[in-house]
């Protein structure tokens, strides 16, 4: 199988551990992975904040770019690209002024062709017909939880997962959702699909803190603290994740965390796809196991167990 | 029809004070009338509806000799009446009668005086040549069958039916569950006198039983229903009971066995039954009933034991369905409502957490005759609950998600629940989150201020976002807008205000009924203020709150009104049926069908051996689908056909 997929600018930075995990994953689950040619960063959430035409370009030319590409559809884990991406097709799909616009824009585009070295003009309209697709959908819908348990080499039946969805998966229901904002089951359904003990906690959906680690961290430790002492409450030895923001705030931060909450002793947070890939056999070092500031190879097995407390 | 040259033609212009007269120029738009081919006299009033004005247009029939007359004033629906009336008494047929809607669909919505009055003289005009090829139409007579069907036996269902029974009327009611009662008898105390709400029910329950006019078929439904107002033929299905209500002695020796336990009903499921069971004590009629999809088999090898005990004999087996036909002359519509589902409300967590409850969960608690006696025992583990939240509105005025409208009584029972908690756990914490505490009725505001002023309960203003569990409290999440602060709640148990929704099983029977529902499900008045009890399809009446969410005065006022207006059908000896129906001529009719499938009454059907259409001329309700349907021009409405659209349009559309 192939497919179009876009990994976003911080997986190729920051959240490496999510991108080289995807890759093993769907390497292992002969999935080919076709990024668009000459792809930009998404706007991370500027285009969504300021509804301006001229940030909602470069999303909407990544879309128009797969679709060049012959493409109908584009992958994304990172949970914050997806939402970006999404929001803006739904912008080409629902609101015409904007589809004029941001046409009109894109039509100036020009483009040195590789081989030729020509140049391109004048570019086709985009009219929305580009899946944003999340993994998780692309795992559910595509390649199907019964090939998927077909593919699995490691029995992860010991790890207590938790499922964090955060707010971008969900929010808002109408333009980004891929499932029920308030009682959602994918990423769980997931989990169980690879084989984890699935753990439900009432903290899923809700917010990490968000961006105000940059500007005000002591407000955001305790969103992400909370979080992390409901999953450790509710008997989850793990917290699973898609966003690297989330990531951020609750796994790279953990020392801010602690330095507010004394009891706090960390927690073992993984993103999705580490668990996917180390279900189908990847191993530590391929994924990034190493790399995260509370290591999750003792819960997982791989070393010796570590004291966790919250 | 009447020759065009002939007809003498009077048009009456009202000012209906400056209603239009403030924007219309009445005045020229007389003066011009005048004028147009047919129009013999033309005049404007102040306030046409008025007794002088009805004087003015009855004396000018008479002395001018006139064959039709335009009355160019409001929407028909207001004073059509009135001056068809006044015509017939000047001798005139009152479909020569014409209003020209000047007043809403002019001068109510246009500012400009110019062009208002220009569009008045066409409206008027167009009415004009409507008028010319008008013929004089007599209503149509039907025969009325003096017995009415009320379907639901709750309190909106019982009460139409005694007072159209005390009118001297038969009446048959119809109950889907084995008793009636619906659900009032399950609510606890009743706001604002707090009175036991079985204490009330039960006298009309039984009074309903006894009463020599009122046959009451429960455990039963309406399987169809065909014919017209005042000739209804029912079809009633009545479920097996495998009881005999005659020779059961109430002793509870076959539940005793039953080896079958179940939820209860009757207890919203916080307690249990057996399959072989009566409702509650006070059911009526009063007697057992076998639940045949929880019955674990009648033949003696899979159970038999509760006819094994049975000394009264009363335990049938081979009692099978029956379809009991009827005839009656009109039909109550009280099916009441249900609650809507928890589940929908993800975020409250009510599908996983047992100590999250709906608003008639919390009444069973409450009740004297529920699960705990009374006692306020929250349903996980049976602790009396120290702190409990109340969440109104949960689903209600929620557009985006849930239903846009207020469910209307739940400012009074959250209250009423929240007072009476206090009641029974003195040192307990009761809080109330609301958007707003509506509480417009008798006595209402009085006893809302009471719940905090007497018995200390919280209101908070806001909206809850998330409840979950932690340890055994639930952890309410939600926002105080007065002071715009977030508030976390510690709760034993939250009760939802759910709201009120159509009953499950309406949408299936309102189709079957063919009456009109609204957006949301519930039931359409003729005229939602001067017709509130009425349906748009004739003898169909409204009651409670399969119309919409109502308290009990509320629904025992409308109750009474449709027994009313039953009696007032009842009372005349033939009904006259509107004349302007869609007839078939039958030389155009080449029997395509189209029409059929158009018709929403039912009124028409094709003639399988002449291969033409036949109109039931009272069902017929002069829609016009038909008539915009068939393509051979065959369906012609009275007074309304072809040839008369196209003057009118040609009227309108000329300089």
């Amino acid at each position: 199988m192939r497919v179009h997929y876009y990994p976003g600018c911080t997986l190729k930075e920051k959240a490496t551990n999510l991108e080289d995990s995807t890759q093993a994953a769907m390497a292992r689950l002969n999935v080919e992975l076709v990024e668009p040619k000459g792809w930009t960063c998404c706007g991370a959430e500027f285009p969504l904040i300021t509804e301006k035409i001229h940030g909602l370009t470069p999303p909407v030319r990544i879309l128009r770019q797969v679709q060049r590409e012959g493409g109908d559809k584009v992958v994304t884990t990172c949970a914050f690209c997806f939402a970006v991406l999404k929001r803006a097709n739904r912008a080409m799909l629902d609101n015409p002024e904007q589809h004029m616009r941001i046409n009109a824009y894109l039509k100036e585009d020009i483009e040195i062709d590789a081989l030729t070295k020509e140049k391109v003009t004048d570019f086709d309209a985009y009219d929305g017909d580009v899946s944003p697709l999340h993994l998780l959908e692309f795992i559910r819908d595509e390649i199907g939880y019964g090939t998927l348990k077909q593919h699995l080499k490691r029995d992860l039946s010991h790890l207590k997962v938790a499922a964090y969805y955060g707010c971008r998966l969900l929010r808002p229901k109408k333009e980004v959702a891929i499932d029920d904002p308030e009682s959602p089951t994918i990423f769980e359904d997931f989990l169980r699909a690879i084989g984890c003990t699935v753990i439900d906690f009432p903290f899923k959906q809700e917010c990490c803190g968000s961006y105000l680690s940059a500007s005000m961290p002591e407000s955001s430790n305790e969103p992400s603290y909370r979080i992390l002492k409901s999953a450790k409450l509710n008997g989850a030895n793990v917290l699973a994740m898609s966003c690297p923001l989330c990531y951020y705030n609750m796994e790279t931060r953990q020392d801010r965390i602690r330095e507010q909450y004394l009891t706090f002793g960390g927690f073992p947070v993984l993103y999705f796809t580490q668990l996917l890939a180390w279900a189908l056999g990847a191993d530590a070092e391929v994924i990034g196991l190493e790399k995260h500031a509370f290591d999750p190879r003792p819960v997982l097995g791989i070393t010796q167990d570590a004291e966790v407390s919250v | 029809m009447m020759k065009k040259e002939k007809k003498r033609i009077g048009v009456f212009v009202c000012h209906c004070g400056v209603n239009i007269a403030g924007v219309v120029d009445v005045a020229r738009v007389a003066e011009v009338l005048k004028e147009y081919p047919g129009v013999e006299l033309s005049a404007d009033y102040v306030y046409m509806c008025s007794e002088p004005g009805q004087q003015m247009v009855l004396d000018k029939i008479k002395e001018e000799k006139l064959d039709a007359v335009i009355v160019a004033a409001c929407s028909p629906t207001l004073h059509e009446g009135t001056f068809q009336h006044a015509a017939e008494l000047a001798g005139l047929n009152p479909h020569q009668v014409e209003i020209a809607n000047i007043r809403e669909q002019d001068a109510w919505v246009h500012p400009d005086r110019e062009r208002a009055t220009d569009k008045a003289i066409r409206i008027v005009r167009s009415m004009v040549e409507k008028a010319i090829q008008n013929e004089d139409l007599e209503p149509i007579k039907v025969g009325v069958t003096r017995k009415a069907l009320v379907i639901g036996g709750g309190v909106a269902g019982l009460q139409s039916a005694l007072d159209i029974a005390e009118q001297g009327y038969e009446v048959i009611v119809v109950e889907k569950e084995p008793s009636v009662g619906g659900k009032m008898i399950q609510l606890s105390e009743t706001f604002p006198t707090l009175d036991c709400s079985q204490c009330i029910l039960t006298p009309k329950m039984v009074e309903a039983t006894r009463h020599p006019k009122i046959r009451l078929m429960t455990y039963s439904e309406v399987e169809s229903i065909s014919g017209f107002v005042g000739n209804f033929k029912v079809r009633i299905k009545k479920k097996p009971r495998f009881v005999d209500e005659d020779l059961c002695k109430l002793c509870n020796d076959c539940a005793d066995v039953c080896p079958q336990v179940v939820p209860d009903e009757y207890n919203m499921g916080l307690s249990f039954r057996k399959a072989i069971y009566m409702p509650f004590p006070q059911a009526v009629p009063g007697t057992y009933t076998l639940d045949r999809d929880n019955c674990l088999g009648t033949l003696p090898i899979r159970c038999g034991k509760c006819k094994d005990v049975c000394d009264a004999k009363a335990i049938d087996y081979d009692m099978k369905e029956e379809i009991i036909e009827e005839e009656v002359g009109a039909v109550v519509v009280a099916t009441g409502y249900d609650l809507y589902d928890m589940k929908a409300l993800g975020e409250y967590g009510g599908e996983h957490y047992e100590d999250v409850v709906n608003g008639l969960e919390f009444e069973r608690i409450l009740s004297a005759s529920g699960p705990t006696g009374g006692k306020v025992q929250r349903p996980s583990d049976g602790k009396e609950p120290q702190n409990v939240v109340f969440i109104q509105c949960a689903g209600s005025r929620d557009p985006e998600y849930h239903n846009s409208y207020c469910s209307k009584i739940c400012c009074m029972y959250t209250a009423k629940h929240a007072m009476l908690y206090k009641h029974r756990v003195h040192n307990g914490n009761a809080t109330v989150f609301y958007i707003d505490v509506r509480t417009g009725g008798k006595n209402f505001d009085e006893f809302y201020q009471r719940t905090i002023d007497e018995d200390g309960v919280l209101y908070l203003r806001g909206k809850v976002s998330k409840i979950f569990k932690e340890g055994d409290k639930l952890l309410v999440w939600g926002v105080d807008t007065l002071t715009g602060q977030k508030v976390e709640v510690e709760a034993d148990m939250v009760v939802l205000a759910m709201a009120m929704t159509k009953a499950d099983g309406a949408p299936a029977l309102m189709k079957k009924l063919k009456v009109a529902v609204d957006a949301n499900g519930w039931l359409g008045e003729a005229h939602p203020k001067l017709r509130p009890v009425e349906s748009l399809n004739q003898g169909f009446f409204l009651a409670g709150c399969a119309h919409g969410p109502k308290d009990i005065p509320e629904t025992v006022s409308q109750a009474s009104a449709a027994a009313a207006k039953v009696g007032a059908l009842f009372a005349k000896t033939e009904l006259m049926h509107e004349p302007t129906i869609v007839p078939v001529v039958e030389e155009l009719c080449s029997g395509c069908g189209i029409c059929v499938s158009m018709c929403p009454y039912g009124a028409r059907t094709l003639d399988q051996v002449q291969h033409v259409i036949e109109v039931n001329e009272v069902l017929c309700e002069g829609c016009g689908a038909c008539a915009a349907a068939c393509p051979a021009g065959a369906a012609q409405q009275r007074n309304q056909s072809d040839n008369q659209i196209f003057s009118m349009v040609n009227a309108i559309l000329r300089g």
